[in-house]
């Protein structure tokens, strides 16, 4: 596959992982359901974030003699960035879940929940 | 001496990251960590005051390739007022707080006042994601079953925020190849309209969660209802006030255009209409102050609005209105700790409160409505004149029924809590006799 044609599946593919991220939480009733739903999308805005650095033919952002052509380093740093919160709050969200599953014996979300 | 901004954040953070080691006295080494952070910001405001704004950058890379922070006389006010409210706030709870609360406390104040003074969007990005999962560890803190809900949809509704907020700032590099906020709003112009549109509706989308603003807010009456009263009084004056900043950065820098003015001149006044009407429908007392707090985000944000047109006295009302509603509020969660008030402190902190919220001279509050009334009248916005009406109609009701149920016996509590909950309040009186807000509204603004 020629890589200069990436970029185009890339954005398809960051469009269906924030859909199903997005219908995951709207749809969903189980609790650890939805946050997996939330890291789903995530996930689609850091390849969002990745594509758009990508430079055609372009290698790693590293000094070399042999190589004219470098992506764009900066959303690279943005992307370690946001994996790195995204962690933190999955694994804050996983904890609080452990206490909601305590008090209440199930993730299922509440019928009494009020929004 | 006073001109490093960064300690603001800086000293917090890595207090925040000692306390571990040093368990046992982890309130005490907050305490003195913010009591140095409110001094720093009342210095570095006095100064910014007398000498205008302040730029640092940081690790020594320039502008616009290197981080850097961006202080005006209004940033350094918002920045003051977090901090002074986050040391007397935690001076009424610190002492009963554990060292895991003492180190999340911090955070959420490094956030707050990192998202106020940072020039860098994606710095206010990540400022914004410290806020937010502080904020969702408080809340859970409490551990009962309503924070534990409270906990969940706040982190819910924050972590899609996040991903609109990111999502934003990744359409906004696409076309311009930068993240330095004077560098976007100088280059704006040049931009895709269409990824122009879509990136602001992400942004005011992502910080809207935060901001309290409608239809974005169904997580505040949960949240506050749920966290303990020290956290639902930090909820109210610090991450809510650092995102309706963000937004009127975004809508007064970035975009400074027409269609952004009438987009949150409406979605404030929609948000104003339905805080003020949930909150007069409420029974708690927790979820009434939750609604009632939606309902001044809408005000505030409808002041902020009209400031985007040029006109000096919105500027003023939006920060008369934004005074007035951290040390109201504040105050008033503090005080629904319990059923009734205490004593004479809690009766005054009450009444006090309630007058400012309402909009009674020569309190803050009052010059607030004062003042956007003003404005609207240049605007011809009737509306907004007979929504400003309104709004006093329906929070005299429903704070009158508030002050009426709660006045009566002396309940049980610590003189430290009754002094700073009083002292909260005060600074609606101080404020309002203050002529220090209409200078700075007079000041040079919002510049890169």
């Amino acid at each position: 596959m020629n890589l200069a044609t990436l970029t185009l599946p890339c954005y398809i593919t960051v469009a269906a992982l924030l859909s199903i991220g997005l219908y995951g939480v709207i749809s969903k009733r189980n609790l650890m359901k939805i946050f997996i739903s939330l890291s789903i999308m995530e996930t689609g805005v850091n390849l969002l974030l990745i594509t758009i650095g990508y430079i055609p033919g372009g290698t790693a952002p590293i000094e070399n003699a042999n190589f004219a052509k470098y992506v764009d380093p900066l959303p690279q740093a943005l992307v370690l960035t946001a994996i790195v919160i995204g962690l933190s709050v999955t694994a804050l969200a996983i904890a609080v879940l452990i206490s909601y599953y305590q008090k209440n014996g199930t993730l299922e979300y509440k019928e009494g929940m009020k929004w | 001496m006073v001109n490093h901004p960064v300690l603001l954040i800086a000293i917090p953070l890595l207090t925040a990251f000692i306390i571990p080691i040093f368990k046992k006295y982890g309130a005490a080494i907050a305490g003195g960590a913010i009591a140095f952070n409110m001094g720093y910001a009342i210095g570095m405001f006095s100064h910014i005051y007398s000498n205008g704004k302040i730029y640092e950058t940081i690790a020594g890379f320039n502008p616009p390739v290197g981080i850097f922070l961006a202080i005006d006389a209004l940033s350094a006010l918002l920045a003051l007022i977090i901090n002074l409210f986050a040391f007397i706030n935690f001076v009424a709870i610190g002492k009963e707080s554990n060292y895991k609360f003492s180190m999340l406390y911090l955070l959420a104040i490094a956030g707050s006042t990192g998202i106020v003074i940072t020039g860098d969007i994606f710095n206010m990005f990540v400022f914004f994601e410290i806020t937010a999962v502080a904020s969702y560890a408080l809340i859970a803190g409490k551990k009962d079953k309503k924070a534990l809900e409270g906990a969940i949809k706040y982190m819910v509704l924050g972590s899609i925020a996040s991903s609109f907020i990111l999502i934003g700032i990744a359409l906004i590099y696409s076309q311009l190849k930068t993240l330095n906020i004077y560098d976007i709003a100088a280059r704006i112009a040049s931009m895709n309209a269409n990824i122009k549109w879509a990136s602001f509706a992400m942004l005011l989308t992502g910080i809207g969660v935060e901001a309290e603003i409608f239809p974005l807010n169904g997580w505040v009456p949960a949240a506050y209802q749920g966290a303990s009263e020290g956290v639902a009084s930090l909820l109210s004056f610090a991450p809510s006030k650092a995102a309706i900043y963000a937004i009127a950065r975004l809508m007064l820098v970035v975009f400074p255009f027409h269609a952004t003015y009438e987009i949150a001149l409406w979605i404030g006044v929609v948000t104003l209409i339905i805080g003020e009407l949930a909150a007069f429908m409420q029974e708690d007392v927790k979820r009434m102050l939750a609604y009632s707090s939606i309902g001044q985000m809408g005000l505030i944000l409808v002041a902020f609005s009209l400031a985007s047109q040029g006109l000096k006295y919105a500027l003023m009302a939006s920060l008369f209105l934004i005074v007035s509603h951290a040390a109201s509020k504040s105050s008033l969660f503090l005080l629904s700790k319990s059923e009734k008030m205490y004593g004479m402190a809690g009766k005054y902190t009450g009444i006090v409160s309630v007058l400012s919220l309402i909009g009674m001279p020569p309190l803050a509050g009052f010059w607030g409505k004062w003042y956007l009334m003003l404005s609207a009248m240049d605007e011809k916005l009737w509306y907004v004149i007979i929504l400003i009406f309104f709004a006093g109609i329906v929070e005299t009701a429903y704070f009158a029924r508030y002050l009426h149920r709660s006045i009566g016996k002396d309940g049980e509590s610590s003189l430290r809590y009754k002094a700073a909950m009083a002292a909260m309040a005060s600074f609606a009186i101080i404020f309002g006799l203050l002529p220090l807000l209409y200078k700075i509204a007079s000041l040079p603004l919002w510049g890169g």
